[in-house]
């Protein structure tokens, strides 16, 4: 697949135009037949942004990501464009006003292609509660080659199109594993930013406290020219940090000046099957020839860190999503009363695993458990903090296995507790708001990709990428 | 077991389930609340809850009024509206 650095290249020196390059991707979007898109722009619609990338091309005035066509998780605000969160509760609506993240990008010149699909409300881990429609995910098992798999979730479009070479980049969204998990089963690079990293601006709410937009991508350098683009403070995000951000593309590539140590936590790798424990040995071995020292650390805290994140992203969910209330927008039941629409639009609106989620959340919330559940989980993810930072002190980086095992079947119906298991590795780092990066590392037994993940200390998105970048090179996986 | 009271809780979030939904759930989210209850073997006394991760002071923006919608575009996803005006079943008699 090709880097935005390479297609810029194509683009500046006239190989291809930019309206040639969108519709290229449009025309393999349309044919997909993987659902990765809830809604595609048509070249007509995008004919103006079209129209003045190439004149920037033209007179060498590109800027950084001029003509490129992107997917976006269809969970951030679009003007004029539908943003439907995999939801029927959103069916309809088309916001009026651009998210900053979506903006950013816009300004930057690139194009969007559509909307990807995602799981309802980004709950979900294999993109099934989608109201569209599961996604598919473009590998096969080659021992079983009849059966689709799920690309994981939530932003299981977004990594399935990616993957599937339809866009050349997507932007996603994580609360607890969602741009991770999805481009480790898919084969794809995914950043999870440090929380306060990019504006949740115009971004569908699940879990305010936890919420991050980042790049699903082929390449690390490809995850750092985005995240030039979304990283930014904004004065509409109360959580944005306003620290000045780095330029993330300048250390790509470059080796370190310093020694670098990594740590693996034990207390990670207790349970994981071979293939797992294959891609961590072989990891291994890569940052030995970098150079890098491996150390041992322990967790004590891994063992809460699903409990402390089912408590606490479900009771951030209820409240977030009390406002669909049929009232301004959005799907309306019927119903003669105030009370009549709230509860109609809601029940029917609303899917299975979102309506189990406010439940729960609802439940945590109410009053004689606040203290025994929210207030508790709330202090546990402090201990989860702080555990990190305890590690910290020794490592420069920390490395785990991004999923637990590799891309399972479609329809499966795993019980909601199995399906939360998912996210057992990258939960803790969302808990913590750290950044973290999915890096495709090998195969599995039946020839499926997966992934490692890289977790930096805070706002360390810069060093992370180049950590990053360094072992891509080693694994060679598009190769 | 917990004692999730399934209908107070969809009660509370302003949903409506049908018997054999409750059923399910409430089944469901005993499950969960019995396994994030493991919370309970650790020892939290004398330790902060965290609200906000980076913990840096959150900013805040001057409170000045900025006209950035019309009321056209507020309106514009309502399902049912009327003049300026979302509407809505009467509410006072």
């Amino acid at each position: 697949m090709p880097t935005i650095k390479e297609i810029k290249n194509q683009l500046s020196n006239k190989n291809i135009s930019v309206q040639e390059l969108y519709n290229d991707y449009y025309d393999k979007a349309k044919k997909s037949k993987l659902n990765s898109f809830n809604h595609l722009v048509d070249p007509e619609y995008n004919k103006e942004n079209i129209n003045s990338s190439q004149a920037r091309y033209d007179e060498g005035k590109d800027l950084s990501l001029d003509g490129i066509p992107l997917g976006i998780k269809d969970l951030f605000c679009t003007k004029g464009v539908p943003t439907t969160a995999s939801s029927k509760i959103l069916e309809k609506f088309i916001p009026e006003y651009e998210s900053r993240v979506t903006q950013n990008l816009l300004n930057d010149g690139s194009l969007f292609l559509g909307k990807n699909n995602c799981d309802e409300f980004a709950m979900g881990s294999s993109n099934e509660t989608s109201f569209f429609g599961p996604v598919i995910n473009p590998w096969k098992n080659k021992n079983n080659t009849d059966s689709q798999l799920v690309p994981g979730g939530s932003s299981g479009g977004s990594a399935s199109a990616v993957a599937e070479g339809i866009c050349v980049a997507s932007i996603g969204t994580d609360t607890g594993g969602s741009i991770r998990q999805p481009a480790s089963l898919c084969g794809v690079v995914g950043l999870k930013p440090t929380f306060g990293s990019c504006s949740r601006w115009g971004v569908v709410a699940f879990a305010s406290s936890l919420d991050q937009a980042g790049p699903i991508t082929n390449s690390v350098e490809d995850a750092a020219y985005l995240l030039n683009s979304i990283s930014s403070h904004d004065p509409n995000d109360s959580t944005c940090s306003s620290h000045k951000r780095d330029n993330f593309i300048e250390s790509v590539g470059k080796s370190f000046d310093r020694p670098i140590t990594v740590g693996i936590p034990s207390d990670y790798l207790k349970d994981i099957n071979s293939d797992i424990a294959e891609q961590i040995e072989n990891t291994k071995k890569h940052l030995s020839k970098l150079n890098v020292n491996i150390v041992d650390v322990e967790f004590t805290t891994t063992d809460f860190a699903l409990s402390t994140y089912y408590i606490l992203a479900p009771a951030e969910a209820s409240s977030n999503l009390a406002r669909y209330d049929g009232i301004r927008y959005g799907y309306r039941g019927e119903g003669n009363t105030l009370e009549e629409i709230y509860v109609n639009s809601r029940s029917e609106g609303f899917g299975e695993e979102v309506i189990r989620r406010i439940l729960i959340g609802t439940y945590v919330l109410s009053a004689g458990y606040y203290d025994a559940y929210y207030r508790k989980a709330q202090k546990v993810r402090r201990l989860i903090k702080n555990d990190f930072q305890r590690i910290y002190n020794e490592v420069d980086f920390i490395l785990t296995p991004t999923t637990p095992n590799e891309a399972f079947q479609i329809g499966k119906k795993l019980d909601p507790i199995s399906m939360y298991m998912n996210d057992i590795f990258t939960v803790p780092t969302s808990l913590a708001g750290l950044p973290a990066i999915s890096l495709p590392s090998g195969l599995s037994n039946n020839g499926l990709p997966l992934g490692i993940q890289l977790i930096g200390n805070y706002f360390q998105e810069k060093s992370l990428l180049q950590m990053a970048s360094l072992l891509e090179k080693e694994f060679c996986f598009n190769e | 077991m917990s004692d999730i009271n399934i209908k107070k809780v969809s009660y509370l979030a302003k949903l409506e389930l049908n018997e054999e939904k409750a059923a399910l759930y409430e089944k469901s989210l005993s499950e969960i609340i019995e396994w994030v209850d493991n919370l309970k073997k650790l020892d939290t006394e004398g330790v902060e809850p965290l609200h906000n991760i980076t913990e840096k002071s959150q900013n805040l923006r001057n409170d000045e009024v900025l006209k950035e919608n019309s009321t056209e575009q507020v309106l514009s996803n309502a399902p049912e509206k009327a003049q300026n005006f979302f509407r809505v079943p009467k509410v006072v008699e």
